[in-house]
């Protein structure tokens, strides 16, 4: 028997052990993937499959609904550094106990307990016609700009992105918060007679110290807006007007159940996998060198 | 380069723990002062305190002349060596030592040239590209005090910066700060609790028992003459002995009655020392354990007559444990473990390892007549003539 160095077989254990994971992670996502790429071959009502070849393939990428979708999601993108900069500025002040910080403390994270159909609700409420947003505006002496943000194609979008990132800020506090709980203090104050400022301590000592939370807060948030999005868009705006907030999440849902053809929402869904799965991959590739 | 004065600074915590209180030091510039005290006296707060990390309650600290109450940390241009040594975890060697420069506005080139150079002087020229995880514990300790010396500070703080350190590295360390002090000549104030770094390193050492300063002095002054019962029985190891004793004048003789036995002391005491001049007046007694010698029984100068309870060998030395022995008792009853045990010793004597002592041996000891220490019974305060 050859003998095994000792990397080896503590790397033949890791995989024996990481066996039965990997097993059940393979068919509950494996299975599904599969099953998805062939129904996307296929016609399907829900009942019945009858095979149809590569044509759901070649009809889908003419289908203009499906770039509308595309660049939806990548607009929404845009959300995303707010989505990480609000957190981060409040959990520095949280942080650094600014006045008030624990009535603060206590309520950041509400919206995150909420379930997101009430939040969508909620903002649906805020950003409507007659809404909180326009009587705050009547409230402090801008009457004349009234809003109606959901009902132009123009700025439906960004309504719903301001409402994500509203519904992440307790989450990513909560982990910036995390993060700076476990900076040693002692590296602040070396810094501080190093002769760093504020601003200095945060960019070399703070923020790299936080890399990983920040990293891990972006794939987080990236993938809640790929595919979480659903709740806040049916209540809210319904994927309208037209389709100026139908993100490919909820034209997945529309394709399938609204129109009753599974074998195009299957295929959709795999190109959201994909696109999620990039997102996932270079983020890894760069948690990875950093190593 | 700066001197650094403490004029009655004192710090209350928030619920009213005094943790420094009215320290008054001055450390000459260029010189190594060291702080030490038993645990929680203080020693970190007033580090902390002339760092700038820690608010100070009332009193003027100033460096250079200059008061630094309410001035920040980063512009009082001292440098300080964390226990923890505080190394950024993401710099390598050489970024953690130049960060202090960078943050100045030095050019790159300036900063290389620097840190190459500490970097020599510290022995750590084949690591800067390593980060700080890749580094054993000395060498950590090496880059902490890199990132001090590279700034060429007005003044250096360091707080118990061996603490973690094994007894070995420990040993070497402690000579190589002191070197690379003298090297730079920086004023410097160091922590610590180890006496023996107290002893080996300082210039002058200041002691502080709960909050309070106790006495500064160079450390063989410190030694000879401990201003207070608490100095006398915090450095050396073992601790001088301190005994509870009686003014027992006999024919304008001194004399001492301890426990049972007579003690006569030289007159010279009489001089040197504000002894009381009454009889059965209570005092302590110090007497270094290596100021213990065993004598024949006819030998002149104060000696005592003790029993050995305890020996201890230590290689160079043997610390060897002795009980008055009362007068009257019988020499001769039959040593019992159990009660030597529990009765405390009363005095530690340092001997060579040749001495042929035993547990349960009756030995008369003699006292080096010239070093004795007598502190008041009462405040503990030495009553030397000329420490006050
Ligand atoms: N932030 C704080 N709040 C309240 N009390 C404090 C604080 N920091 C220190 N103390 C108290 O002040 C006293 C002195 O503490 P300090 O850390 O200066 O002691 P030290 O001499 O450095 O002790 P050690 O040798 O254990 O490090 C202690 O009684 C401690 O409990
Ligand atoms: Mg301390």
């Amino acid at each position: 028997m050859p003998r095994l160095t000792l990397r080896r077989r503590r790397q033949l254990a890791g995989a024996v052990f990481a066996l039965p994971a990997l097993v059940l992670v393979l068919g509950l996502i494996g299975l599904p993937i599969g099953q998805a790429v062939y129904y996307s071959f296929t016609q399907w009502d829900g009942l019945t499959s009858t095979w149809i070849g590569p044509s759901t393939w070649t009809q889908a990428f003419h289908n203009p609904n499906l770039w509308t979708a595309l660049q939806n999601n990548a607009w929404l993108l845009l959300a995303v550094p707010f989505a990480l900069g609000f957190p981060l500025l409040i959990a520095m002040l949280l942080h650094q106990r600014v006045v008030g910080w624990k009535v603060f403390r206590s309520i950041y994270f509400l919206p995150t307990a909420i379930s997101w159909v009430v939040l969508g609700l909620v903002a649906e409420r805020f950003f409507a016609y007659q809404g909180t947003l326009n009587s705050l505006l009547h409230v402090v002496g801008l009457a004349h700009v009234n809003t109606n943000m959901l009902g132009y194609e123009s700025t439906a979008l960004s309504a719903l992105g301001i409402t994500f990132v509203f519904t992440m800020i307790g989450t990513n506090t909560m982990l910036f918060l995390t993060g700076l709980a476990t900076l040693d203090t002692s590296l602040e104050e070396a810094a501080r007679i190093d002769g760093a400022g504020r601003w200095r301590i945060f960019r070399h000592i703070t923020l790299p110290h936080l890399s990983r939370f920040i990293q891990l807060a972006f794939v987080m948030t990236v993938i809640a807006l790929f595919s979480a999005l659903f709740s806040l868009i049916f209540v809210m705006t319904g994927g309208g007007p037209g389709y100026a907030t139908t993100t490919m999440e909820f034209l997945i849902y529309q394709t399938g159940f609204a129109q009753g053809d599974f074998g195009t929402a299957a295929l959709y869904g795999l190109i959201l996998f994909v696109l999620t799965a990039i997102v996932g991959i270079i983020q890894l590739r760069l948690i990875g060198s950093d190593e | 380069m700066a001197e650094i004065t403490f004029e009655g600074v004192t710090k209350v915590f928030a619920g009213n723990v005094t943790a420094v209180d009215h320290l008054d030091l001055h450390v000459a510039d260029g010189e190594f002062m060291v702080l030490v005290g038993p645990s929680g006296c203080g020693k970190t707060t007033a580090l902390r305190m002339l760092a700038g990390l820690e608010e100070i309650s009332s009193g003027t600290l100033s460096i250079g002349g200059r008061v630094v109450n309410h001035v920040l940390p980063k512009d009082r241009d001292v440098a300080m060596v964390f226990q923890n040594y505080a190394l950024y975890p993401h710099m390598s060697v050489a970024q953690n030592m130049g960060f202090a420069l960078k943050i100045r506005g030095e050019s790159k080139d300036e900063i290389t040239r620097k840190v190459a150079e500490a970097a020599s002087i510290l022995r750590l020229s084949e690591y800067l590209d390593r980060r700080p995880k890749a580094l054993s514990g000395g060498q950590r300790q090496r880059v902490a005090m890199g990132r001090a010396i590279v700034r060429s500070p007005r003044a250096f703080l360091m707080d118990e910066p061996l603490s973690n350190l094994d007894a070995q590295l420990r040993v070497e360390m402690r000579v190589e700060i002191a070197r690379i002090q003298r090297l730079l000549g920086v004023a410097t104030l160091y922590v610590t609790h180890d006496q023996i770094e107290a002893m080996t390193m300082g210039d002058r050492v200041a002691v502080m028992r709960g909050g309070k300063l106790q006495q500064v002095a160079p450390p063989q002054e410190l030694y000879d003459r401990p201003a207070n019962e608490f100095v006398a029985g915090f450095m050396g190891s073992p601790p001088m002995n301190l005994l509870r004793v009686r003014t027992a004048p006999a024919e304008g003789r001194l004399a001492l009655a301890v426990g049972a036995q007579r003690l006569e002391l030289p007159r010279a005491y009489e001089a040197s020392h504000e002894l009381p001049t009454d009889a059965d007046c209570e005092l302590v007694l110090g007497v270094r354990p290596e100021d213990i010698e065993v004598v024949d029984e006819a030998g002149s100068g104060p000696t005592l007559r003790t029993r050995v309870e305890r020996r201890e060998a230590l290689g160079a030395e043997i610390l060897v444990h002795l009980a008055l022995v009362e007068a009257g008792a019988p020499s001769s009853v039959a040593y019992d473990e159990d009660v030597a045990i529990t009765r405390p010793s009363v005095l530690v004597a340092r001997m060579a390892p040749q001495a042929r002592v035993g547990v349960g041996d009756v030995l008369n000891v003699r006292l080096n007549e010239e070093r004795l220490h007598f502190f008041d019974a009462l405040s503990g305060v030495s009553l030397a003539r000329g420490t006050a």
